[in-house]
């Protein structure tokens, strides 16, 4: 078997050397032949007619030969190949504008496809992840939220459904002791984590149960991408130590290149280094940000371990009413983790790429047909020299296969360049460690695409072109045949689909342009214009008490102040659009107690004088922070038009008083006085409603970390390295990070809409532009065909402005029927957009309107570009036509 | 069409029937390597003039049983110091023809025993 395709092989590839062969072969036999005649006594005449007698068709024999050899079929194909190419060069527009088109959608394509591929398909690097299962604790009025630690240990010890439980503690570290000091993230996770998941460390130890416990050694892990950047990939950097916070920890290992856990991190270290340093953890009613994953025991299923550990959490809201009050639990596979919210931004762009190549598609599909009517003569005469069906077929096939082909080669490039623009775009949390990039599964996908897209354009015309072979005569022209009229139909319906595809692919970028301008509409209740922020965090060991770090705080914000071009500057502990946030209980005086889950639960910032004003946030009732609201002056706080309106209904809230966290008969209440109303701001997001908020003075309620925000009057970015050079005149060993203008936030937290704007706008232009050019082709085709008719209506009489409107009403009725489709289609459709709409109806009225004008201009633009062209008909030359 | 000396002379051959063109091949092959006119020579006299190869059959049939693995081809000096293309049998085209053989014995024997008693 391998020794006969080995063979085939040989003779296929050998061919010009062995038809010399069999032609000397064949010679000599028809000379000894020869010989043998003249030697019987014939004369020479008589014996060559003799041998020509014997010996047939030389051709034939070679035919048959080469038939014997095997090759045959790998014949037929080469000559296709060459056929076709030379069919192709000889046609570079058309091969041109079929190839561009392909190139372009299978290239858009295949970079969706290698998103979608390292965002949803591709294996996540641990042992059977499906049942890995990421626990959160969740609350009615806050949603999902960290779990409490002593929680985390109750369920680890009650429940039957997981094989073992770990948990992950995030930390942040100020890392010194290098040229530029840096702040780096981390987890804290149990001795158990990396078994549990079926990670090992590339070298180095794993934790030890040991290192569980409050007072463990310091010791940290690196992440692959740390240990080549910072230690650069020197594999004697175990037992090395490394400067976090001031305080030195032990290298004990190395992590794998692909590993990731459940948030960016660049170092692990054991839990019981972050019990040492944390009171926090302790207390039950605490939600530190933690969270905890299980492994489903064999045979569990994911609705079992929900219901058990369900139950689980009611028990524990029921032991410990002060802390887990309305607290139940949610459970999630962790590639829903990763995947998040971004996975129906992905999905929807995968639909609308696939549209692309559709209509990619349908418009190759045209421009062969409309060739191949062009070939009926040439198909024809192949037909009458006794090419078979199939064999016309297969060579369709091939001249498509070739177009393809180089489609595909050139989408591909076009690809890699697409994709890097796509990865800047899309948040690479989303992505697998490595990101998006060409991979086997990618590559397998473009050559996919290319072998389906060349059999969807390319069968209809081949099959098409058989049957107008078959039936005209050589003698015919075949352009006036029936079968013009039916390939004319079947071309017409090929625009439609286009056109209705072009129509829901617009609807979409519609909706996402009329969302995105809706959102950027939002007033955020603060200017975000010459606004930059940056994160400090101060470590404990430099800093050891209040006053320590107010001093720095107090200097670093003099010298910024100082600094030309900024107008003002100010310190406050959570900046809206960063995610970040701070919480607490709240009581009021004279309010009713409510239960224990019930109390209102505020965000809380800490800020300086001056933040709301650097901010832009206005201030509506009572007065700002002022230097006199000092450490020892009386407690004062600032809440916003929400929280006003929420607990002091129908009153004036300036004067009133609360104390934080709920009462507690141990301790004495601090009472805190309400000296100002300020306006709502978008903390979470533009698209997201703003939440109960107070601020208190930085010197009443004084935190080791906080953001800097700075108005300036030059481009805000501009200003960090003055900044940074001011930190370090303070501290050499201050860490800045986080550095972004208040307009990056902004972008970044309407990030996913804007990809989908993005790409959505550039797929439907590429369909407009697409359908656009299938509905000229046909007009401009059909216009070619008719000029005999038109001349002789303009014989007859009939006005230019006759024979224009005939052409676009013809281009009209295929239009309205695209539009009327595809309208229907984007009726049924659009809701799967409404998550990453805002404010906007998934059948807004007002966009469809808009979509159908849009391409009824482009659809009598392309018409009207060839009904003009009937204008130059010279009814005596349209008449002679042919 | 055809001229009627070449008529009288076609009458008197017997087309060979189905699959023995091969078996004749590798029959002539198995005394010494030969090229295609010396094979259908060779054919042509061991059966007294009744056996004649058509070239249109030879050729392919040979292209296929060196497909097949047969027999291989070289190119050498021919009787008169001309090029041409030797083939020769190879171990599996030995063992081909015994078996080969073994069942044309038993099939004419066979038909030979039917038409008898007929």
């Amino acid at each position: 078997m391998l020794g006969d395709l080995l063979f085939r092989l040989r003779a296929f590839f050998r061919a010009e050397s062995m038809d010399a062969g069999l032609d000397e072969e064949l010679q000599f036999h028809l000379d000894r032949q020869l010989e043998k005649y003249i030697q019987a006594g014939h004369s020479p005449e008589e014996a060559r007619r003799r041998v020509r007698l014997d010996f047939g068709g030389a051709t034939q024999i070679t035919e048959e030969c080469r038939q014997a050899r095997g090759t045959h079929a790998l014949e037929a194909l080469r000559q296709d190949l060459r056929y076709g190419f030379r069919t192709l060069r000889k046609n570079s527009g058309f091969s041109c504008v079929a190839l561009l088109t392909l190139a372009l959608a299978i290239g858009a394509n295949t970079a969706i496809f290698s998103v979608v591929y390292s965002a949803l398909l591709r294996p996540l690097p641990y042992a059977d992840p499906d049942h890995l299962i990421v626990l959160n604790e969740t609350h009615p009025r806050i949603g999902t939220i960290s779990v409490s630690y002593p929680n985390f240990l109750d369920w680890r010890a009650q429940n039957h459904v997981f094989s073992g439980m770990a948990v992950m503690a995030s930390v942040g570290h100020n890392l010194s002791g290098i040229a530029q000091p840096e702040t780096i993230s981390g987890q804290a996770v149990s001795s158990n984590f990396l078994s549990l998941i079926g990670v090992h460390p590339l070298f180095g130890r794993d934790f030890d149960p040991s290192e569980d416990k409050p007072g463990a050694t310091p010791a940290v892990m690196l992440t692959y991408p740390l240990w080549q950047s910072h230690f650069a990939g020197r594999q004697d950097v175990i037992g090395r130590s490394v400067s976090l916070d001031g305080r030195g920890f032990t290298i004990i290992a190395v992590l794998p290149p692909n590993f990731r856990t459940t948030e960016a991190v660049s170092v692990l270290e054991p839990l019981g280094v972050w019990l040492t340093n944390n009171n926090g953890p302790i207390e039950r009613a605490n939600r530190l940000d933690t969270g905890a994953l299980g492994r489903l025991a064999g045979g569990i299923t994911l609705e079992r371990a929900r219901a058990e550990m369900v139950g689980i959490a009611a028990r524990l809201a029921e032991a410990y009413p002060e802390a887990n009050d309305q607290f139940g639990i949610a459970l999630q596979p962790i590639r829903e983790l990763f995947v998040g919210d971004i996975r129906s931004t992905i999905l929807v762009l995968f639909i609308a790429v696939m549209f692309v190549l559709l209509i990619a598609c349908a418009n190759v599909a045209n421009l062969f047909l409309m060739r191949a009517a062009g070939r009926t003569r040439e198909i024809a005469l192949r037909v009458a020299i006794g090419a078979t069906g199939g064999r016309i077929i297969q060579q369709m096939l091939v001249e498509s296969f070739i177009v393809a082909g180089f489609g595909g080669i050139l989408g591909l490039a076009l690809a890699f360049a697409g994709m890097r623009a796509m990865t800047s775009l899309i948040p690479a949390a989303a992505m697998s460690a490595n990101g998006a990039g060409v991979n086997g599964a990618v590559l397998l996908f473009a050559l996919g695409a290319t072998a389906l897209s060349a059999i969807a354009f390319g069968l209809a015309p081949a099959m098409q072109s058989v049957r107008t072979g078959a039936h005209s005569r050589l003698t015919e022209s075949g352009k006036s045949s029936t079968g013009g009229v039916r390939q004319n139909r079947k071309r017409t319906m090929l625009v439609v689909a286009e056109l209705a595809l072009s129509v829901i692919l617009l609807t979409g970028a519609g909706l996402m342009v009329k969302s995105v301008s809706r959102l950027m509409a939002v007033d955020p209740g603060f200017r975000t214009d010459h606004l930059l922020r940056l994160n400090m965090g101060l470590t404990s060991s430099q800093y050891p008490d209040n006053t320590a770090v107010r001093a720095f705080w107090r200097r670093l914000l003099d010298e910024v102040r100082a600094l030309p071009a900024v107008e003002s500057a100010a310190l406050g502990t959570h900046v809206p659009l960063t995610n970040s946030h701070g919480r607490s209980d709240i009581t009021v005086e004279g309010m009713p107690l409510p239960a224990p889950g019930s109390f209102p639960h505020p965000d809380d910032h800490s800020v300086s004088p001056g933040y709301l004003r650097t901010l832009g946030v206005r201030l509506l009732r009572g007065r700002d922070f002022t230097d006199a609201d000092s450490e020892t002056a009386p407690k004062v706080a600032l809440v916003n038009a929400r929280l006003a309106r929420g607990l002091f209904p129908g009153q004036d809230p300036v004067g009133k008083r609360f104390f934080n966290g709920r009462p507690d008969p141990a301790r004495k209440p601090v009472w805190i006085t309400i000296v100002g109303v300020v306006d709502d701001t978008r903390m979470y997001g533009l698209a997201n409603p703003s939440r109960l908020e107070i601020y208190f003075p930085l010197a009443q309620a004084t935190p080791d970390e906080m953001d800097l925000i700075v108005r300036s009057r030059i481009h805000p970015a501009a200003l960090t390295s003055s900044i940074r050079a001011v930190t370090a005149s303070i501290d050499r060993n201050q860490p800045i990070s986080a550095v972004s203008t208040m307009n990056e936030l902004v972008q970044n937290s309407v990030g996913n809409r804007r990809v989908t704007l993005i790409l959505l706008g550039v797929f439907s232009a590429l369909a407009l532009v697409l359908a656009g050019i299938g509905i000229y082709g046909v007009i401009s085709y059909s216009v070619a065909q008719r000029t005999r008719e038109i001349g002789i209506r303009m014989a007859l009489g009939a006005g230019r402005q006759d024979v224009i409107r005939m052409i676009l009403v013809q281009g009209a009725r295929i239009a309205s029927a695209g539009l009327i489709i595809g309208i229907v289609a984007a009726f049924g459709l659009t809701r799967y957009l409404e998550k990453l709409l805002f404010s906007v109806s998934p059948t807004d009225a007002p966009t469809f309107a808009m979509v159908a004008l849009v391409l009824a201009l482009v659809a009598l633009l392309a018409c009207y570009i060839p009904a003009r062209r009937t204008l130059r008909v010279d009814p005596m030359t349209a008449l002679r036509y042919e | 069409m055809l001229p009627v000396e070449a008529n009288r002379e076609t009458m008197s051959r017997i087309d060979l029937p189905q699959g023995t063109l091969d078996l004749l091949i590798l029959c002539t092959l198995s005394l010494e390597p030969q090229h295609g006119w010396g094979i259908s020579e060779r054919v042509q006299q061991m059966s007294s003039e009744v056996l004649c190869i058509q070239q249109g059959s030879l050729y392919p049939a040979l292209h296929r049983l060196e497909r097949r693995g047969l027999i291989r081809a070289r190119w050498g000096a021919s009787e008169n110091n001309r090029r041409a293309r030797y083939y020769e049998l190879t171990k599996a085209g030995r063992k081909q023809l015994e078996t080969e053989t073994g069942l044309w014995k038993q099939l004419t024997v066979a038909v030979n025993q039917v038409l008898g008693e007929a």
